[in-house]
């Protein structure tokens, strides 16, 4: 290593210093932390503060609210995430092929994304109101209990954040269909390919990379999702619209099980980074096919 | 404006003159949610503390919308040790929480003899922990039973004592009326505090109770089952609309004032937005108290409120304690309770003549505000009800049998209270 390397080193060390000292600061250490208090029991305002080794995750292994909240977070992930990415992709290319009133339909695209899920599930408790609610109304006056019932508030509750989520994929993908060059199109014209095999062979493919790109930020948000049941439903009715997240504060902060609601949050941190790294292996293996 | 003269004359005459006419002066922070109604008095009470207290500046800050922000917020800065705000506004179901984890200052050294008489003594129980008391009593609340004082006349029905009876009226009078809008009991069976609220009720009602004196949780499981049961009963039966276990006290209180329905559970509050001038219900509302089960001597509302306490961080609590008295006495209560609606701590102020005048229903409502019970007056409380949450739900939505709920929460308590001790 020459002197000039060895010096450009160092400078690139400084200059990298504030990021990573940002982020030991804000993420490594309370991460660290938040696994140390997983591996207590402590309440602190009973003064409960003891060594417990993984007697909070054997709990939770055979805890049956737990296993139903981690079935209800995958579930509502998957359902959520994939008709956000089937109605979002459906949204652009309408979007894309619309000659007039695109300006509008993005900007009310973004009305929908720019609210705040509190706001958007304050709304949709009006939407579902038993009684006096849109959706009963369209159904022909079929007054369904939609947030009060355990086999439909789950499905209510992914259908709001359907609406809220899908316009973000919808702008992603808008994106990428605007640069794609029209001349790829004509080519493909003079080819005598039809509306189909343009859509199937040119369209989505060309698409593929941002669809996958929302498709990691849009699951490692749903595996998250807080707010849009906890004002909806509270997790009810019988615990079945209740997420990680949501037992999670529920220990945090109502029951003040520091220790126990902390093993709650390292298992959806760890949900999350399973996702991710199973998300970069699977791009990685693709680049090398590619 | 006289006042606000006065008071700059007075710390005209306080202050050094030429130097900071600050300096000296006490600012006492009050975390308080806002109040609604026609008129805020809260502000002019505070204003009128400092005018009283010339040195003194108070700051109201609000707290969050919802109980569960406020709690939160609470045990953050409290937890952290963040000496923010003197006196607190806090749900009465949180004073022993925070009396045990030492957050409160201990009011009992310095409240004479018999300062809490005159309080409704279901209200001085929730603000006392361990024989000590943390807090006094600001806000009243009580689970009552409305109901359609112009049906039943029309029957010649008087307001249920049981809740078999509260049945049959609703089976009676919707036969008459032919009314397929028209629904029978509401009550709030969300998931959530109210649901706990709503089931404690109907426990009492049947003679038994969530958490006894010694600590046990369910001491008599098969009444508290049968109690289940029961409600369970009164949706499945078509009694109660199925919307029931999504209703919190809104979107009860709404379907009732709407003329909706023939019963309601609720709190006092709701009176006032019955007898507003463009109600549909106007003049044909009535209260009693909630009906018994067979297995109860009577039935008992839940209670509710809030209490004011002072943060043993405070570095003023002599004033601090000042601000709670003033803001807790008998002038104070009928402000608030004449601009806010709200219903005063103090049994007196019930039969207050010109209370009476603009509310109507205090007389009545002081029975029942004497008759109401605490919610297990316990350090554990938000554990508790956080716990059985999900379980009586359960049961009412008809997932899961009472008895297999109560077994539940049972074990998860005990996994809990365990990791306590």
């Amino acid at each position: 290593m020459t002197g000039r390397e060895r010096a450009d080193r160092r400078q690139a060390l400084r200059l990298l210093a504030p990021t990573l000292l940002a982020l030991g600061a804000l993420t490594v250490y309370p991460g660290f932390w938040v696994v140390w208090l997983s591996l207590q029991h402590r309440v602190p305002i009973f003064h409960v503060a003891r060594f417990a080794g993984l007697d909070n995750y054997v709990f939770l292994a055979s805890d049956p609210r737990f296993w139903n909240a981690a079935r209800t977070t995958v579930v509502f992930t998957a359902l959520s995430v994939a008709l956000e990415l089937a109605l979002g992709v459906t949204v652009a290319l309408a979007l894309h092929r619309q000659r007039r009133g695109r300006r509008l339909g993005l900007s009310l695209l973004l009305l929908a994304w720019a609210m705040p899920s509190v706001v958007t599930a304050k709304l949709y408790e009006w939407l579902y109101h038993p009684a006096a609610g849109l959706v009963s109304v369209l159904l022909g006056g079929h007054a369904l209990n939609w947030l009060g019932d355990p086999y439909l508030a789950l499905p209510a509750v992914i259908l709001a954040d359907v609406w809220r989520t899908m316009p973000f994929v919808a702008i992603l993908c808008y994106a990428r269909l605007v640069t794609i060059p029209a001349e790829v199109y004509e080519a493909a014209q003079v080819d005598g390919a039809g509306r189909l095999a343009t859509l199937g062979r040119i369209t989505l493919p060309l698409l593929g990379r941002i669809v996958m790109l929302a498709l990691l930020l849009r699951m490692l948000d749903a595996l998250r999702a807080f707010d849009i049941m906890f004002v909806l439903t509270g997790g009810g009715p019988a615990g079945t619209t209740e997420t990680l997240t949501v037992y999670a504060y529920r220990s945090l902060f109502q029951m003040l099980q520091l220790g126990f609601g902390s093993a709650v949050s390292v298992v959806v941190f760890a949900l999350v980074m399973g996702v991710a790294w199973a998300y970069l292996r699977l791009l990685r293996a693709r680049a090398v096919v590619a | 404006m006289r006042r606000v003269l006065l008071v700059l004359w007075v710390a005209a005459l306080t202050g050094c003159a030429g130097s900071a006419p600050e300096r000296g002066a006490i600012t006492l922070v009050f975390k308080y949610a806002r109040i609604l109604g026609p008129a805020d008095p809260l502000p002019g009470l505070l204003r009128e503390f400092e005018a009283a207290h010339p040195n003194v500046r108070v700051k109201g800050e609000s707290l969050p919308w919802t109980s569960d922000e406020q709690h939160q917020f609470y045990v953050i800065n409290l937890e952290g040790r963040s000496p923010g705000f003197d006196v607190m506004m806090l749900d009465l179901i949180w004073v022993p929480e925070f009396a045990r984890a030492g957050w409160l200052l201990d009011l009992t050294p310095r409240l004479g003899p018999g300062e809490l008489r005159p309080y409704f003594p279901s209200t001085v129980e929730a603000a006392t922990y361990d024989g000590r008391v943390f807090a006094l009593p600001w806000i009243m609340n009580v689970g009552l039973l409305y109901y359609r004082a112009d049906l039943l006349r029309r029957y010649g029905l008087e307001p249920p004592e049981t809740f078999d009876a509260l049945v049959r009226q609703v089976r009676r009078i919707r036969e008459g009326e032919r009314d397929p809008a028209l629904d029978g009991y509401l009550w709030q069976a969300k998931q959530y505090e109210g649901l706990v609220v709503n089931v404690l009720e109907s426990f009492w009602a049947n003679g038994t109770r969530l958490l006894a004196a010694d600590g046990t949780v369910f001491p008599e499981p098969e009444r508290a089952a049968e109690a289940l049961a029961f409600l369970r009963g009164l949706i499945a039966s078509g009694v109660s609309p199925a919307w029931t276990t999504a209703a919190d006290e809104e979107l009860s209180r709404r379907a009732f004032g709407d003329g909706h329905a023939i019963f309601l559970r609720n709190w006092p509050y709701a009176m006032d937005l019955f007898q507003a001038r463009d109600s549909r219900v106007r003049g044909r509302v009535g209260i009693a108290p909630l009906p018994r089960l067979a297995r109860g001597p009577r039935g008992a509302g839940s209670t509710g409120g809030a209490h004011l306490g002072v943060s043993r961080r405070s570095r003023h609590p002599d004033l601090a304690v000042g601000l709670v008295r003033f803001l807790t006495s008998e002038r104070a209560q009928k402000a608030l309770a004449r601009g806010a609606a709200l219903s005063p701590t103090r049994e007196a102020l019930y039969d207050d003549p010109e209370l009476v005048r603009s509310r109507p229903d205090l007389p009545a409502l002081r029975a029942l505000m004497r008759a109401g019970r605490p919610r297990p007056v316990t350090p554990y409380y938000l554990l508790l009800s956080a716990t059985v949450q999900p379980e009586f739900s359960a049961v009412l939505v008809g997932v899961k049998p009472p008895g297999r709920a109560i077994g539940d929460a049972r074990l998860r308590l005990t996994h809990f209270f365990g990791a306590l001790r």
